[in-house]
């Protein structure tokens, strides 16, 4: 068994961790090939779940996207842009948004909460999620909502979300009380640990203010408000059970752990009256937006905890205008800049690249119904006469002949199975 | 539900029981029908070069077969021969000499076709189907180069079963052109890679598109000296771009224009775009001829920037078009592109290849 080379040993940095873990022979073989370069594999299984795509025409369209999902999760263990998987994961989401069946299907919810993972602001799509009615009634989607508040230290907020979920009557339900008592134990620790600290803390004061080491540096004077540190991680600490010798913020709130003020700022008290007619913003992308004009783009705030910051533009109720047809203003022949210039190219390379995030959200759900036509503002511009969804379905483009060949190349299989069954 | 034959319910319409309108929609331009058409869609056409006497037409199809007509002085089309691979045929091209039709094909192979023995066989192989076929004919060496959706762009020597090279792209080739020295490879995700083929094939220069969506397919052009000096890329959206590799002034000589796109002057309706699928230049003036999937063809003079004109519209989606070696003819070929995905698929519909007399109306406008 020694002599058993895992391939996985190697890269153990660089996969990516599931939370249902990962099958120990798909890892194996993902790397081996990835290692040998063996892309031809690789590439036909991802074109055939590409033509399944687009040929399906069963009754749970879902399936094959949490299929595909789930083999390129395990196929490239590192994620990356290889894979696919951001993309996937944003179409596959944005697909089903209107289908009232997939609402509160588990499979459809998970791969929201994954989704959610990418995103910039994840409250922004949890909310926007529940005023949709997309995962109101499953456990999973409470107890990753709470998760996200109880990473950035608002209990208060976790446990309403809790709350909802059980008055919702989300399902399973043993699950959902599960982790919800989980949090209120965590809660009372943190609590119980927080006012030992202030009491030693106390005890401390009273002594001559000697250096001591591994203590935090106590605020003088008059100043209450410090910058937190160890924002993230310590309330989890806490939930493990640890006790740190620090406890979290200044140590005059040191009671009020649980309304973190830095946090609570973040988080408006009552988001839910707000309808969300538009998708939030979407994952953070790397190096995939080419250089335009900045005049036109918004780039969305990132609210960085820590701070009082107003809140991103991407939380209005309204529907941003997005212009449906946004070619150069041209009459034929229209001049563009040339491909030399490439670095600082003013084209808009792109209708969907060129786009903030959310405007890139809401034209790609546009453009996955059928031939839209309508701009926002009711005037009818272009139509275009092909099966866009059929070619723009998966993660990758497909032209008007691949279509056709997939078709033909799935008619010989039938035939040739049949031909066998004789 | 309409009694006069359209789309849904009362059959293709071509030959309409219930009315005369949709009698001759099949060829409103009255141009030469070429007799024996394949019995599914067209794919490709090709003209023979000018080294063979008279003109000889070939069209491969997705019926899996390619077919060879005569056309004669006089119009009429003699079919020839045909051969078959065991997929559908996705384009073909003639050698310098006229001796060999090379045919690539669904079924990832590409064959040689001795049209004086008629006898045909595989040269090529690649992973995935093959898209393009050219031949290239240098000073130094002569081969076919093949680009495939197995994002390879491979060079064969007919004598031998293995590329003498072989080339990696970024995505899967979507359409191709080769002038001697150059050679231009448009890929999906709108990739667009030039390539020089002096000494031997080499990639030039990976170009930004000049286009927004999904390319088509591509045509190069010449100067006044017949060097190749740019090409003409046509995408799914109404849009040609005609784009120079280097010209004096970037800006103004590079640019794109609107086509295969109805309602133009009526802004209450919306504008219908359709797929660009085929360029030609015409051998002699240097004007081009776009075909469509809104069933319409298209002249243009790409100097003077004006479009020379429009033919009526077709009852089916134009896939193809070729010019003849002096340019006195102009073949296109009307059946379903697909465009719009199997369900409007109509295998009873019949195909259909027309030639045009090309002489007059391709002469370029006068620059004022």
């Amino acid at each position: 068994m020694e002599e058993y080379d895992a391939e996985w040993e190697y890269s153990k940095e660089n996969i990516q961790p599931l939370r249902q873990g990962r099958s120990a022979s798909a890892l194996q073989q993902a790397l081996t090939q990835q290692q040998e370069g063996s892309h031809t594999t690789l590439n036909l299984k991802k074109q055939s779940f590409e033509s399944e795509l687009r040929l399906y025409n069963g009754d749970d369209p879902l399936d094959v996207w949490v299929r595909y999902i789930k083999w390129t999760k395990q196929t490239y263990p590192q994620g990356g842009k290889e894979s696919n998987l951001s993309v996937l994961l944003e179409r596959a989401v944005m697909r089903f948004t209107a289908d009232e069946k997939y609402q509160n299907d588990v499979r459809y919810v998970e791969l929201w909460i994954e989704f959610v993972e990418s995103c910039s602001d994840p409250m922004d799509v949890f909310r926007y999620m529940q005023a949709q009615g997309i995962g109101t009634m499953q456990a999973i989607f409470y107890i990753a909502w709470a998760e996200e508040y109880e990473k950035r230290g608002n209990m208060k907020m976790a446990n309403s979300v809790f709350q909802d979920g059980i008055k919702c009557g989300a399902e399973p339900s043993e699950r959902l009380h599960s982790f919800h008592r989980a949090l209120q134990a965590r809660v009372c620790r943190q609590m119980m640990s927080s006012i030992a600290d202030h009491q030693k803390g106390e005890e401390k004061e009273l002594d001559e203010p000697q250096r001591s080491s591994l203590t935090e540096l106590k605020a003088k004077g008059k100043k209450k408000n410090t910058i937190p540190f160890n924002r993230a991680n310590a309330s989890l600490g806490y939930a493990r059970g640890l006790q740190f010798k620090q406890p979290l913020g200044p140590k005059q709130n040191s009671r009020l752990m649980v309304f973190d003020d830095n946090k609570a700022e973040n988080e408006p008290q009552e988001p839910k009256f707000e309808v969300w007619t538009a998708p939030p913003t979407a994952r953070a992308k790397e190096n995939e937006e080419k250089p335009v004009k900045w005049s036109n783009v918004k780039l969305p705030l990132r609210p960085r905890p820590g701070l009082s910051v107003v809140a991103p533009p991407s939380r209005s109720s309204f529907q941003p205008f997005v212009e449906e047809d946004d070619q150069p203003p041209a009459v034929t022949p229209c001049k563009i800049n040339p491909a030399v210039n490439s670095v600082l190219s003013t084209r808009k390379p792109s209708r969907l690249e060129a786009l903030t995030p959310m405007k890139k959200l809401q034209e790609s759900q546009t453009m996955l119904m059928q031939l839209q036509t309508v701009a926002e503002d009711g005037k009818s511009r272009e139509q275009s006469m092909y099966c866009r969804e059929l070619l723009y379905s998966g993660a990758s483009e497909f032209c008007f002949e691949e279509l056709r060949a997939e078709r033909y190349r799935q008619k010989l299989d039938l035939e040739k199975r049949r031909g066998q069954e004789h | 539900m309409s009694l006069f034959g359209t789309s849904a319910g009362f059959g293709s319409g071509t030959t309409g029981v219930f009315g005369s309108n949709a009698a001759d929609t099949h060829n409103p331009m009255k141009d030469v029908e070429v007799t024996s058409p394949p019995d599914d869609s067209i794919s490709c056409l090709s003209f023979s070069p000018p080294t063979m006497p008279g003109n000889f037409l070939i069209g491969g199809s997705w019926a899996n077969d390619v077919r060879c007509w005569e056309v004669q002085d006089n119009g009429q089309t003699v079919p020839k021969a045909q051969q078959m691979h065991t997929g559908p045929v996705l384009d073909i091209c003639w050698s310098d000499d006229g001796s060999k039709v090379f045919t690539a094909s669904c079924d990832k192979t590409a064959k040689m076709w001795d049209l004086n023995s008629n006898q045909a066989i595989q040269m090529a192989q690649h992973d995935a189907p093959i898209r393009t076929i050219h031949w290239i004919k240098a000073p130094n060496y002569n081969c076919v180069m093949t680009g495939s959706w197995d994002k390879t762009l491979k060079f064969w020597d007919t004598r031998s079963a293995n590329p003498m090279m072989s080339l990696q792209m970024p995505e899967r080739c979507y359409c191709a052109d080769v002038v001697y020295p150059m050679a231009v490879v448009a890929t999906a995700e709108r990739g667009l890679i030039v390539y020089q083929l002096e000494n031997q094939p080499s990639e030039f220069r990976r170009l930004e598109s000049p286009l927004k969506h999904q390319h088509r397919c591509v045509a190069i052009f010449k100067d006044k000296q017949s060097k190749p000096t740019g090409f003409a890329l046509g995408s799914i959206e109404g849009r040609v771009a005609i784009h120079y590799i280097n010209p004096p002034n970037p800006a103004k000589d590079n640019f794109t224009f609107k086509c295969h796109r109805s309602n133009g002057t009526n802004t209450t309706t919306p504008q219908d775009i359709f797929a660009v699928n085929a360029i030609s230049f015409h051998p002699v003036h240097g004007t081009l001829a776009t075909v469509g999937s809104d069933g319409r063809f298209s002249f243009w003079d790409k100097d003077a920037r004006t479009k020379l004109k429009t033919s009526e519209q077709l009852d089916q989606p134009i896939t193809a078009c070729c010019f003849n070696h002096n340019g006195n003819i102009f073949a296109y070929s009307s059946s379903y592109d697909w465009s719009k995905g199997h369900e409007y698929y109509n295998p009873q519909k019949k195909n259909y290849i027309f030639l045009r007399n090309a002489a007059e109306e391709l002469k370029p406008r006068n620059k004022k």
